[in-house]
């Protein structure tokens, strides 16, 4: 039992709809991305996130519920979620986000688990369009919870409403205990994200459609997007090159020579 | 008047550089050393104080306090508590987001480790400041401050600017600034007041784990190897032991359980900037350049002559590392013979 007096943990995983990293080009003429042609796909860390909830759901019992913020297409990843295996999906989608930095992102995202009433919040560790990894702490500081980062593995200690993860430290590991709720993220590739079950594939698709919450639902309306946001992009600039020689060699022999130039 | 979503924030009332001196066991983060060296800089153009945060335990015996005056600082805030050792998230981020409240930094640099990027978003929230993760370029211009940082893998490097709120907080990569040397300093050190109670944690770690960490950003040569080793480090570990060199190796030959996480290249792992990168069965995706684009010459052996890899290498040969190896090591053997 939790503290809501329910059998098993409220859960929920946040996933992000981006641009697929392979199919994001700069134009050389204009230095601007290229983002329309590519694909959106689900945040490639987020695919641990959903494995690491539907483990714990699966340990402590409760529901998983997938909360994207997002455009109203980005309800494609909720379905993704949803096939994988959990139990629903919320859809943030609002103008009013629109331009949120990372610190408004993540009270959006705070808000959204808070009215889920959840024990556990999990985030892929960074996402590949901005790969900032601020968001999970971001969520635990808006909502004064407790955090875990770098989470290599998780288990739960439903007995004293904790979360215990091992985390990866430079040079080593720990082990941390949380009180719940906790923002939890996942490093990327920790676990074997499942694939999708045939049924649930077919239920996300036909019949699964995601509850649509708006900033003034959540009652932060004038709390997100650019006008609050802290920080702005003030250019972006094509990564030069780093001019190399680019010279094929024939044998190691000619390698070996070049090394000792070098050194 | 301010506009909408513009925060009553006197700009000015901020002032002075800040640097979070990271540490754990008394042993200083090489990344502290090198903001504090950045921040120095930093300081100087601004005309204002370059001032350092120590949090832990029996801070005084370890020296580190004394050492950040002798690498620079102006002065020292230490905050020793059994309550910051070993480090944790919420209790850092509760100690440091009160000095912020109370002293009004302008700028603060946070180095880009996973303690780093843990806990700075617990002060960059309640305080509403400017928080950019992960940036590699600091810059004041006559106008403003400017973070500069890798995006989209790095094909595209972003400016980001922090207009209305202050501090100006920023992660910074490790190995991008170099270190400033030790010298003498006369800078002052000061015992602030420990606002964290332990009852209000929210957080036990349980055991902690720490090996030698191999620090590859300092390495005057690398040998990296990729998925196309398939496994076979010894030839690699032959070939550095012979250029006196670091081993390193890209995300998927960690996960692949190959090579130890602390000496992943990339993106997500290390900048590297040796004189000399080998790069060993190593496709050259955009996550992995970016950590090793700062070599200042770039081998590559691999078995695809369309790997990305060469576009961003010196010298490439096109072979199975299988072979190039053991002839590369005869080879470079002989050579030491005849020198
Ligand atoms: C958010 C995110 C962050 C990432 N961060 C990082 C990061 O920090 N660092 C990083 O490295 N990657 C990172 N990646 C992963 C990156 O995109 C690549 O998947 C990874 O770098 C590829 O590793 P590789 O070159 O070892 O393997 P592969 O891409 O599989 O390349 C293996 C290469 O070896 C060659 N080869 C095969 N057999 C032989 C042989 N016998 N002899 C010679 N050559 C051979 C092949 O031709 C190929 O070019 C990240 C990805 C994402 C999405």
């Amino acid at each position: 039992m939790d503290e809501n007096g329910t059998d098993g943990w409220n859960i929920v995983v946040c996933v992000k709809q981006v641009p697929d990293a392979a199919d994001v080009s700069i134009d050389p003429d204009t230095g601007r991305l290229n983002r329309s042609d590519a694909e959106a796909v689900m945040n490639d860390p987020d695919y641990n996130s959903v494995e690491a909830a539907l483990e714990l759901r699966e340990q402590v019992g409760g529901t998983v519920t997938a909360l994207c913020m997002g455009p109203p297409n980005a309800e494609e990843v909720l379905a993704e979620a949803v096939a994988m295996g959990a139990d629903d999906g919320v859809l943030m989608t609002d103008r009013a986000f629109g331009g949120s930095d990372t610190w408004p992102t993540s009270l959006a995202l705070a808000s959204g688990a808070a009215e889920l009433d959840a024990d556990v919040v999990l985030a892929g560790e960074e996402t590949t369009d901005s790969s900032t990894g601020q968001v999970p702490p971001g969520i635990a500081a808006h909502n004064e919870w407790a955090q875990l980062t770098y989470v290599e593995e998780l288990e739960p200690d439903p007995e004293n409403d904790r979360l215990i993860a091992r985390r990866d430290i430079e040079g080593g590991y720990e082990r941390v205990a949380a009180d719940l709720p906790v923002s939890v993220a996942m490093s990327y590739g920790e676990n074997v994200p499942r694939t999708a079950g045939l049924h649930r594939k077919i239920y996300a698709e036909t019949e699964f459609d995601p509850e649509e919450w708006s900033a003034e639902k959540l009652g932060i309306e004038d709390e997100v997007g650019l006008a609050v946001s802290p920080t702005q992009v003030g250019g972006m600039d094509t990564a030069e090159p780093v001019p190399r020689e680019q010279e094929t060699v024939d044998s190691a022999d000619e390698l070996a020579d070049r090394i000792a130039e070098v050194l | 008047m301010a506009a909408v979503g513009e925060p009553d924030v006197d700009l000015d009332a901020h002032t002075d550089v800040w640097v979070f001196i990271e540490q754990h066991d008394g042993e200083v983060a090489a990344v502290s050393w090198e903001l504090l060296g950045k921040g120095r800089d930093l300081a100087d153009q601004k005309g204002e104080d370059l001032v350092a945060l120590v949090l832990g335990e029996d801070l005084e015996e370890s020296g580190i306090p004394d050492e950040a005056i002798d690498r620079g600082a102006d002065r020292v805030l230490v905050a020793d508590d059994p309550v910051f050792a070993p480090y944790r998230a919420d209790a850092y981020g509760q100690q440091f987001r009160h000095l912020v409240e109370q002293r009004k930094p302008d700028i603060v640099l946070i180095g880009g480790t996973h303690t780093g990027r843990d806990f700075a978003g617990r002060v960059a929230v309640p305080t509403h400041a400017g928080l950019t993760a992960d940036t590699t370029e600091l810059e004041i211009t006559p106008d403003q401050y400017e973070m500069r940082r890798p995006a989209f893998g790095g094909d595209a490097l972003a400016t980001i600017i922090c207009p209305n709120h202050r501090p100006q907080m920023s992660t910074v990569r490790p190995g991008v600034f170099d270190e400033p040397s030790r010298g003498d300093g006369d800078g002052a050190i000061e015992q602030v007041e420990v606002v964290v109670e332990e009852n209000d944690t929210k957080s036990e770690v349980l055991e902690r784990e720490v090996g030698d960490v191999a620090d590859i950003t300092d390495a005057e040569v690398i040998v990296a190897g990729g998925m196309g080793v398939e496994g076979e480090f010894g030839p690699l570990e032959r070939l550095a032991e012979l250029l006196d060199a670091e081993l390193a190796g890209t995300r998927d030959a960690v996960e692949a359980g190959w090579i130890d996480p602390a000496r992943q290249v990339g993106q997500t792992g290390k900048t590297v900037r040796p004189k000399l990168y080998v790069a060993v069965g190593i496709s050259g995706a955009i996550q992995h350049v970016e950590g090793m684009d700062d070599s200042e010459t770039v081998i590559a052996i691999n078995n695809d002559p369309n790997a990305p890899i060469f576009e961003n290498a010196d010298y490439g040969i096109v072979g199975d590392c299988d072979e190039v190896l053991p002839q590369l090591i005869e080879a470079l053997e002989r050579q030491e013979v005849a020198a």
